[in-house]
């Protein structure tokens, strides 16, 4: 069974680049999410592995996803792709559990730098 | 050329490019005044001349504000940046830069002229280093000090029938600032908007 990973912004442009910024040739699910709670949905029907997570979002925020995640102890690993690359952010979300941040737009070679320095990708 | 509603396909990569850009402003101020900046969902719309006051929608009408605009332009895209603080804000950002003295008018003046020149600065080069455009700024024009949002709405930006607009309702985490980034694109600028989107989108 290949690896799932989620895409979960609430821009269809954004969630479009960040696909593209993925690596070619790497074989995983892709699944979509606009929110945090259609995010928490998707990982709790095994939909992502692997959560590329936007922070500023209707519904619920990437903060609230991240320590709901925490809480419930699901079983995801977060990369945070955000255009808010204030310091404290960046600190509030490693705090909640994010592997890593990717500030926007996003760079495809720093994000597969990120996947390979977790081991969750190897070219 | 009149411009029919925004499809939302467009109204999305406008907002999210605003949002970027707006981080790359939000992430200077909050380093200025070392307090962490609540960032907001930007609001993309396209607005008649008469609706402008819509635009200003997080602020309460009859609120005292104090605006600043500053113009911009560059490969064919040309329109106004205004920043509306409003006054009761003063006391707090004059806390967070450890101004101690008496908050006069002059000051209220320095402190939004060095909050509109960080905020619209880094927001126009995150626009436009996302669109590969570049813009000339003009210099920033204090529009009033103490108007109530009204008298701001009815003030002459020039002959336009249409604007894209774009909000940004900026908010310092625990503290009571409230200031609005408005950006206005003139008509004349939006198919070439449209052009650099639409190539980003493809």
């Amino acid at each position: 069974m290949s690896t799932t990973v989620l895409i979960c912004d609430d821009s269809s442009f954004a969630r479009k680049q960040v696909k593209r910024a993925l690596p070619p040739g790497w074989q995983v699910d892709i699944s979509f999410a606009g929110n945090g709670r259609e995010a928490l949905s998707a990982i709790e029907a095994g939909k992502g592995n692997i959560l590329f997570l936007d922070l500023t979002m209707p519904e619920m925020d990437g903060f609230e996803t991240l320590e709901q995640i925490k809480s419930r102890d699901l079983p995801t690993l977060v990369i945070v792709i955000s255009g808010d690359i204030q310091p404290e952010a960046m600190a509030r979300v490693k705090k909640l559990g994010a592997l890593d941040f990717i500030k926007k737009p996003v760079d495809a070679k720093r994000l597969e730098q990120v996947l390979t320095d977790f081991g969750l990708y190897s070219g | 050329m009149i411009v029919s509603d925004l499809d939302e396909e467009l109204r999305d990569a406008y907002q999210e490019i605003a949002n970027i850009a707006m981080g790359r402003a939000a992430d200077l101020l909050a380093r200025l005044l070392d307090n962490y900046v609540v960032l907001p969902i930007p609001k993309v719309n396209l607005l008649e001349r008469s609706e402008l006051n819509m635009a200003l929608g997080s602020l309460e009408e009859f609120d005292s504000v104090s605006a600043v605009c500053q113009g911009f332009v560059g490969s064919r895209i040309a329109g106004e940046a205004l920043l509306i603080f409003n006054d009761t804000s003063f006391q707090d950002i004059a806390e967070l830069t450890n101004f101690a003295g008496e908050i006069t008018p002059q000051i209220e003046l320095e402190l939004l002229m060095d909050i509109a020149n960080i905020l619209i600065g880094a927001f126009l080069k995150g626009l436009a280093e996302q669109l590969d455009v570049s813009f000339s700024q003009g210099q920033p024009v204090i529009l009033g000090q103490h108007l109530n949002l009204l008298d701001l709405a009815n003030r002459d930006y020039g002959n336009w029938k249409q604007a894209l607009t774009i909000e940004i309702p900026y908010r310092l985490e625990g503290r009571g600032v409230d200031c609005d980034l408005l950006l206005l694109f003139t008509e004349d600028s939006l198919e070439v908007l449209e052009g650099k989107v639409r190539y980003l989108l493809e």
